[in-house]
């Protein structure tokens, strides 16, 4: 694989994000151990979801119970739906093993890059994503089992670590905010969100908020 | 439910999510539900950050997480809705409200 010029770039344009990615597994791995998982737990779910949203949420939401992270996971998930048709158009037809392969990486970060490659005239993209894929990989758990180790020392609430995870979501939402609706969407949500924490019970407030404003934001033209 | 099966079933979705298109290349939805899948995700995030940051206690309540808001929000608008931009100013915000009061 080295000797392909497509995968030594993919290693080279990733290497500027391994740092923050590794960063944000350390921050998952601490925030999942004062979660209650185990450093086993916390390393198995880097290694099976390499999904820091979906595990940021999962831990986050534990409290409000398994339905909740489960709506979320979906919820979520739904942003890869467009990735997902969207790689598929660039990578073409190719063997189910390697579908399947550079779906289970799915992530902002390498379907960025990959998009930007696929733009540029990167001849061998299935090898320049895999690159991606593996550098990207190898940060996010490698950051897990520094926070896994490590995590027991630290106390997110003293540190202060968990106002990461919702800022980490209004920083995923920003982009996404462009057209009148969006904004519209925006401001319902906040306000079914204030309406929804000062009247229900904490395993409804983020799903019922979210669909209510969605329901509200079906309405509104683009 | 244990901790186990959530993982993996919070892993099964999300690789689901990402094999939809890779799978078997298809139309996306269209109707209602099309329009639903258009705005959830934004309203999901949305309503992660708003209820983290305004109610992190499970009812809204004043306290440095807000300033966190005010600094996420600032973030985006001078680093152009970076997501760096966002987590260091509204970070930045949370601790100096922190330290400021206490």
């Amino acid at each position: 694989m080295l000797e392909n010029s497509s995968f030594r770039q993919g290693i080279r344009d990733s290497a500027l994000i391994i740092l923050a990615v590794a960063f944000f597994g350390t921050a998952y791995g601490v925030l999942a151990l004062s979660a209650g998982f185990s450093p086993w737990l916390t390393i198995f779910s880097s290694v099976v979801i390499v999904s820091g949203a979906a595990q940021f949420a999962m831990v986050g939401l534990l409290p409000a119970g398994p339905v909740a992270v489960l709506v979320a996971a979906v919820g979520l998930g739904l942003r890869h739906v467009p990735m997902s048709a969207a790689l598929a158009g660039i990578i073409g037809p190719r063997p189910l093993g390697t579908r399947l392969r550079l779906s289970f990486v799915l992530v902002d970060e390498t379907f960025g890059l990959t998009v930007r490659a696929a733009n540029s005239g990167v001849e061998d993209l299935v090898a320049y994503k895999t690159a991606a894929d593996l550098m990207l990989y190898s940060s996010f758990v490698g950051g897990t089992i520094v926070g896994a180790w490590f995590g027991g020392a630290i106390d997110p609430q003293v540190v202060g670590i968990g106002v990461l995870f919702p800022l980490l979501f209004l920083g995923i939402a920003a982009p996404m905010i462009r057209t009148r609706r969006d904004w519209i969407v925006v401001g319902l949500t906040v306000a079914t969100s204030l309406v929804a924490a000062s009247i229900l019970p904490p395993a409804w407030q983020i799903t019922t908020a979210a669909i209510a404003a969605s329901i509200g934001g079906m309405a509104v033209g683009e | 439910m244990s901790d186990v099966v959530l993982v993996v079933l919070v892993a099964l979705i999300t690789y689901a999510s990402r094999l939809s298109f890779m799978l078997r290349p298809r139309p996306a939805p269209g109707g209602a539900l099309g329009r639903f899948l258009d705005v959830f995700p934004l309203a999901l995030f949305m309503a992660i950050a708003a209820t983290g940051l305004a109610a992190p206690n499970g009812s809204p309540e004043i306290s440095p997480a807000l300033a966190a808001a005010l600094g996420g929000v600032l973030g985006a608008v001078v680093f152009r809705r970076n997501l760096w931009g966002v987590l260091v100013v509204g970070a930045s915000f949370y601790y100096l409200t922190r330290t400021l009061t206490g």
